[in-house]
This record gives structure tokens, sequence and C-alpha cells, in this order.
């Protein structure tokens, strides 16, 4: 230390410590940043004008909608952004909750309108709703028959919802019935509750069945919330109450106004109950009052300015996206073209995927994380499958349509490019990426939790349904949706097992064949007229982005709500 | 106080230490809590030796090629406070952990020899790990409460085992026994995970005696703890130990010394050098190694 010479030192300018590989560096790392960002905006940028074509409008029609939404919008968010941070958080849900709310909507509608009918829906409910108070009597009534419980927790369901095949049992008592003189007509098999309820000679109206099915429980629900959250029965009840009597309302008013029943109670469901409720608190807590103002701005600014642009004759854009688009099938005139049935076809294809690969997924990540051995022979396969895991995850899409097109379509037999194959194949391409995330999740559950449990006496299958899975949930979930984001996007493997190129029709049933939102958009890119290449393609696109992104907000929101504190 | 003995202790040489051990309800400013409780566990029930409980013989562990425990013989008495000491890595937790088979949950570790608790062999090929750890609690160094409520972490215990009667007695029962129930009465709903350290130690021991267990074995539960937290740590045990066998790993010799009624040493290698009377430990070892360890000539 003593022989360093005088002049360097440790301030001023002649410090001997040298900053600059750090700070170019740094500057590099800065500029990657930023020219990934802006060029993914441009492209963005770029399709969305395509999509929307704002500039087809007349100046006018702008101008005006800039004065009247824009402009005071804009000012709100700075004013909630500088003065009125909480009034900014309920500005946020307020416009947000009807969003979400319209989109669970359409959703349903969807539901209802192409895979079942409300009488079917109302069977499949009531069904299980039977099952589930079958397993909570018994184990009510004989909480110690840990055997008999599992087989009842298994069968119940099956027997409510599909019955039980023919079977020795069952024509004994079909033959015993017929010798005295009765014929139930059973077939030789137990027909199951949901069977039964659809081959009621008299059934409800729609509505009715709507109502008692989704309306009531959800509304109840939501005032049992409302009643824990205030422990006061009576806000409980005045939720339920008036969700009910809105519900009704819409029953005579609906027709009136031009909407349909069974969409009325949907909306009143999913949009007006939970705004509602959160409007309510705002006003009561008196906190953040003044954000309510901004979904109104919106709405009256909207009005405001069709009024406007109708009276001076000022014509709006012609955007490729619209109504139009999202409600009707794909066409041989850019103008008629639209995506509704891929869009369902991409639904229900998820749905396969959630049913299928979800179970197996987590199954498989439990079993690795929690009972797979570590030592020894097993110890050594076990890493062996968890590294090809991981190679799998990186094996190229194309390669899972091939194996789908060979499994299911060669080997099963099964309709090319129907639904089911389609969401088998892309549900095996996530497979790998749904196991990785779930052994995550469960591995960052920590280790005392385990121990604590054991150290109970606790089996291994307590420790792993009571402590570990109620933590490792929000992860799973968070990656498991993820996942599927990547699923709705692929492409290749869509084009392997060959799905539609386009179809008329949407989807009844998953084994119809279908085509798939992506599926679709890369046939639009390959059409002659170049209105589809540059206008329907781009709103393709953009609708698809919309999808992924409300699947990843989605993730995000579990994230962040479970996301344990301390 | 506590801090003062510790300080007596660490700094004088072999006799003070071992006065402080034994003659503590000496009228030296202490806390009456304290006096009361060296009067009960030391002095009261020091040199009767109780029915041993739990006994092992010739038992070894290994973990993978490294041996943990050499040997070990030990008898531990019921219904009184056995506490085992010595350096890191001397294999005193793993012994802990042996009681109750929680060493099946290491893949490496492998348990030769034979360990009885109420005279039956818990290696025997009858016997199921996890109907044993029903018998024989566990209080872990960190508190390790689950991410619930106070009330479901105490009834954790008591809905595996589907003593769903009268929960709530038991919950109570067990808070109070635990010396929790006046700190956590109005906020049984409230998560476990915001309480203090030392709070959340004794609802670990509030969850571990729910059940009723016969033994609870305590793996430093006072260490990641301050010096009050563990005052009322220490207490606790002492009054567990009117109901239960309690079998404590403690790095801190003289909390070993405060309220211990037996006490094993362990030193480097997995070897029991001396198991005996805690008072007889403290003020006239047999062996030099174990003299030398307490006077902190070495560990």
């Amino acid at each position: 230390m003593a022989t360093r010479e005088p002049e360097t030192g440790w301030h001023g300018e002649n410090s001997d410590v040298n900053h600059l590989r750090g700070r170019a560096f740094e500057a590099t790392c800065l500029a990657a940043t930023a020219f990934g960002l802006v060029s993914v905006m441009l492209l963005l940028l770029f399709v969305a004008n395509d999509a929307f074509r704002p500039f087809s409008a007349d100046a006018g029609w702008l101008a005006t909608y800039a004065a009247t939404v824009v402009v005071p919008l804009a000012a709100l968010a700075v004013y909630y952004y500088r003065l009125d941070e909480p009034a900014g958080e309920v500005a946020y849900v307020t416009s947000g909750l009807p969003v979400v709310g319209l989109l669970l909507t359409g959703g349903f509608a969807v539901l209802f309108i192409e895979l079942l009918s409300v009488l079917e829906w109302f069977a499949l409910l009531i069904s299980l709703v039977v099952a589930g108070g079958l397993i909570v009597a018994h184990g009510r009534l004989r909480p110690k028959a840990a055997l008999e419980r599992l087989a009842v927790v298994l069968l119940a369901p099956i027997i409510t919802v599909f019955g039980l095949p023919p079977t020795r049992f069952n024509w004994f008592v079909t033959d015993a019935a017929a010798a005295l003189g009765l014929d139930f007509g059973l077939y030789y098999r137990v027909i199951s509750l949901r069977e039964a309820i659809l081959m009621l000679p008299f059934v409800p109206t729609d509505w009715v069945m709507l109502l008692l099915t989704l309306v009531l429980p959800i509304a109840g629900a939501a005032g049992w919330f409302v009643e824990q959250r205030r422990e006061s029965r009576r806000d409980g009840l005045t939720v339920v109450g008036l969700t009910t009597a809105v519900a009704v309302l819409g029953v005579v008013a609906g027709p009136l106004l031009g909407i349909g029943t069974d969409v009325w109670l949907l909306i009143v469901t999913f949009a007006v109950l939970p705004l509602g409720v959160y409007v309510e608190g705002v006003l009561r807590r008196g906190e953040g009052v003044r954000g309510l103002a901004f979904p109104v701005v919106a709405v009256l600014g909207v009005v405001v300015g069709g009024v406007v642009t109708g009276a001076l004759g000022f014509a709006g854009p012609d955007p490729w996206l619209d109504w139009g688009f999202l409600t009707s099938a794909t066409s041989r005139t850019a103008a008629d073209a639209g995506i509704y049935p891929a869009m369902v076809g991409s639904v229900m294809m998820i749905i396969v995927i959630v049913l299928t690969t979800f179970p197996v997924g987590v199954g498989a990540a439990i079993y690795l994380e929690e009972y797979a051995p570590s030592q020894g022979l097993m110890g050594k396969f076990v890493t062996l499958i968890e590294i090809n895991i991981g190679n799998l995850a990186g094996v190229p899409s194309v390669v899972y349509g091939l194996l789908g097109l060979a499994l299911f379509i060669r080997v099963l037999q099964w309709p090319q490019g129907s639904i089911i194959v389609a969401g088998l194949a892309v549900g095996l391409l996530i497979l790998p990426i749904v196991i990785i995330s779930a052994q995550e999740a469960i591995r960052s559950v920590p280790d005392s939790f385990r121990q604590a449990s054991y150290g109970m006496g606790a089996t291994r299958w307590q420790t792993i349904r009571q402590v570990v899975l109620p933590e490792a949930l929000p992860g799973i979930l968070t990656g498991t949706i993820l996942a599927l984001g990547r699923a709705i996007g692929e492409t290749a493997p869509l084009l392997m097992i060959g799905a539609a190129a386009s179809v008329r029709l949407a989807p009844n049933s998953f084994f119809d064949v279908a085509s798939m939102m992506p599926r679709q958009i890369f046939s639009w890119s390959s059409e002659l007229d170049p209105s589809f290449r540059h206008g329907v393609l781009a709103a393709g696109v953009i609708t698809l982005l919309a999808v992924l992104l409300v699947m990843n907000a989605t993730a995000i929101v579990i994230r962040n709500r479970y996301q344990r504190t301390g | 106080m506590t801090e003062n003995e510790m300080t007596s202790n660490d700094s004088t040489e072999p006799t003070p230490t071992t006065e402080t051990a034994a003659s503590s309800p000496d009228p030296s400013g202490d806390p009456l809590i304290e006096q009361s409780i060296d009067v009960e566990g030391t002095d009261a029930t020091a040199g009767e030796t109780g029915k041993p409980v739990i006994e092992s013989s010739d038992l070894n562990v290994f973990y993978g090629e490294t041996q943990a425990l050499q040997s070990i013989d030990l008898a531990i008495p019921e219904k009184q406070v056995t506490a085992m000491i010595g350096p890191s890595g001397c294999g005193k937790s793993t012994f802990l952990r042996c009681i109750n088979r929680m060493n099946d949950l290491i893949d490496a570790a492998r348990v030769e020899g034979d360990l009885y608790f109420e005279g039956k062999n818990v290696y025997d090929a009858d016997v199921d790990p996890v109907a044993l750890r029903r018998r024989i609690g566990m209080v872990f160094q960190h508190p390790n409460p689950f991410p619930k409520s106070i009330y479901d972490n105490v009834a954790y215990g008591l809905r595996i085992q589907d003593q769903t009667e009268n929960i709530d007695e038991k919950v109570e029962t067990a808070l109070k026994r635990a010396a929790l129930w006046d700190e956590v009465k109005d906020q049984l709903d409230k998560s476990a995970l915001d309480l203090s350290g030392g709070q959340q130690q004794r609802l670990c021991i509030a969850r571990a005696i729910a059940v009723d267990p016969d033994v609870i074995l305590m793996d430093e539960p006072a260490s990641a703890l301050d010096p009050i937290a563990t005052s009322k740590i220490e207490d606790l045990i002492e009054e567990l130990a009117e109901e239960f066998t309690v079998v404590i790993v403690t790095h801190n010799m003289q909390q070993a010394a405060r309220i211990s009624d037996k006490t094993a040493v362990f030193l480097t290698g997995g070897e029991l050098v001396e198991f005996d009377d805690t008072d007889k430990i403290f003020e006239n070892p047999d062996s030099q190694r174990v003299e030398d360890y307490i006077t902190g000539k070495f560990g």
C-alpha cells in the first residue's frame, strides 16, 4: 500500500479505476433492448394499421373522436397519474371489468350456439352437482371408509354423466323388470341422470335453466363473497336479490331492446354483477371515487362523437377487423371474409389441450418431483427422463405434427384435420413445457413445509394434497396458461395433420374437421387477391394476438394475486 | 438474566460453570420464573431415572459413504427432558431424526442397528413410519408454520389424523398449552406467517402437541430466536416435560444445563461420549473430552 504512487488516488480527476468498458457494455445492452422493442412495435403498428385502417376515415371524423374521446381520456389519465392514484386504480378496474365480462359473455354465447344446447348444459351441470352431493353425503355418513370413498369419487360422476355400459348386472335387472311386465327401455344399460334429463317430456324454457344453473350460482358466490367481506348477511342477500331481479327483468325488457334473453342473462352475470359490486364498494369506501369518471367519459365521448359525426356527415374508417369479421366465416371476397369458425376451432382445440395436457403434465411433474427416487439405478433413469423432457421441449413443432399424423390419423384412424387430433398433437407439443414449468412451481415450495407435514405424521399423499399443491398451484397455472398461449399460435402441426384451410361452418363436435386461427391466417396469406394478403390477414393476426394477450394477462393476474407475501 | 448467565458461563472456568447449572435455585437476582423452573426441572427430578421410553442399541447411520453415527447406545427416560449437545456435525440431529424415522425421507441415508420405542424396534419391517410419527411429534430448527391460518396450522395434524371431533376445543387447548392462546385468540384466522419468529415457533409446538403425541423431538428449537423468545420456549419445554417425553437437540450448553434432566454429549465423528444426569455432566463429567468441550476448550 505504501508503494503506491502519490498521484493516483480515489478522488478527483486521476481516479485509478477504469469505468470505460462497463459504460460501453451498458450502452450496448441498452441498444439491443431498444432495437428489439422498437422493431416489434413497428411491426405491430403496421399490422394494426392494416387491420383497422384508421386513415380511411375523414379527417373530420378523426378530429371529432380525438376531441370527444382521446383528449378527455388522456387528460383524465394524466390527472390520475399525477394527483389521484387510487382513482387511477378504480378507473383501470372499472374499464377492464366490463371488457373481461363481455369477453366471457361472448365465450359462453359461442358455447351455447355451437357446442351445447342450454338443455344439455343444464343436464350436465345438474348431473355433476348430484355427483358432488353424493360424494359429500358419503363423506359425512362414512368418514372412515377411505377405499369406499375413492370408489364413490370415481364412480359418482361417471354414473351421473355417462351411465353404466351393459354388464351382466344390468341385464339381470332389465330382464327381471321385463319378467314383471315392466319395460323401462333401458337397452341393457343404466342410463345416466344427464340422459334422463334430456329425455324429459317437459323441460323449463332456456332462460329459466340458465337462471338456475348460471346466474344464481354466480350471484350466490358473489353474495357469499360480499357477506364475508363486510360481515353483513343483508348485503350478501341484496347482491343475490338484485342480480336475480335484473336478470328476470331482462326477460321482459330484453326483446324490447333487441337483445336475446340468453345473452341478457350472460351479460348480467359476467359484466353487470361484478361491475355493480365493485362500483358499490368504491362508492361506500369513498376512496378513488373520481376514477369512476373514466368509463363514463369514455362512453359519453363515443356517444357524442357518434352524434357529431352523424350530423356533420363525416365518414368513419372502413376497418378489416370489425364485428362482421369476428362473426362470419371466410369467403371468396375479402370484404365478406371472417374468422368466426376458425376462432371456435381454436377455442375447442384449447379445450382438448386443457383437458388432456393439464392432468398429464401436472401429474408427471408431481411424480418426478415428489415420488421419483433420486438414488440408485432408478434415480439415474429418472434423471435420464428429466433430461429428455428438456430435450422434447426443444423438438420442432413440425415433428409433433408428424407424430400426430402417424399416431392419431394413420394408426387410430381418427378423421384427418379434426379438432381432437389437432388438440392432441399440439397438446403433445406443449406437454414438456407444462411438465417443466409445473416442476419448477413444485420445487419452489420450501422443503420445510414438507418436513413439517411429514413430522406431523402426514402421509405423502396428504402432504402433497394439503401442503405442496396449494402452494404450487398459482405457479402451475401461470406456466400452463403461458404454454397454452404458445399452443394457440402453433401452425406447423395443424398443417401436418391436415386441418382445413378454410371452413364455412363452425365445428359442432370435437370430431368435426375444422380450421384454427393460425391455419386460417396461413391460408389467407396465399390468396391471390391482395386485399386478403394485406387486410384480412392483418385482421386475423390482430385477433390472434388479442386472444394471446388476454391469456397472458390472465396468467399475470393469477400470479400477482396469489403471490405469497412475507 | 439469560444473557447474564451466558456471559458468566462463557468467561469463567469449569467450577463456576457447573455451579450455575446446579445451584441456580440460589437467589442471585434471577427472576422468579427461572428459579421455579430449575427447582422443578433439574432438582426435583434429577437423579430419579424414569422408565426408558426410547432405547437405541448399536445404532449406526450412514449418509452415502460417510458414517454419521457410530454405534450409539442410549436410553431416554419417560416424561423428562433429555438434551443432546455437541459441536456441529456431531450427529445429534441425525440421532433425533432416527427416532421418528425422518431420515427415511433422505434417499442417501442408511440406518443400521436397533432403536426401540416403547419396546418395539422402529426399524422393523412392520412399522409404518407415518403411524410412528403420529406418536412422536417434532419441532424444527427454523419455525416452519404452513402458509395457512393460525387455526388451520394447529388443526392440521388433527385433520390428517381424522380426529375431527371437538376440533375447536383441541386447537384452543393446544394453543393454551403452548402459551400462545392469549396472544392469538382474536386472530385465529390470520395467516401464521404474520406472527413473530418466537410466536411461530410456539405455534409449531402447539401444532405438534395438538395431536397428543407421547414424545416431542425438538431440533434446536430456539437457535433462530432472540433471547426473550428463547426464554419463553425454554419455560414451555419445562412445562411440557410434565406430560410428554421431550428430546431436545441444542447448540447452547447453558440451555441444556437449564432445562434438561439428562444430557447426552456427542462429539465429532458421530460418537456418543457421555450420557448421564445433567448435573453430573456439567459438574463432574467422566470424560476429559466432555469436560474440555463443556468448558469451551474446543467445539
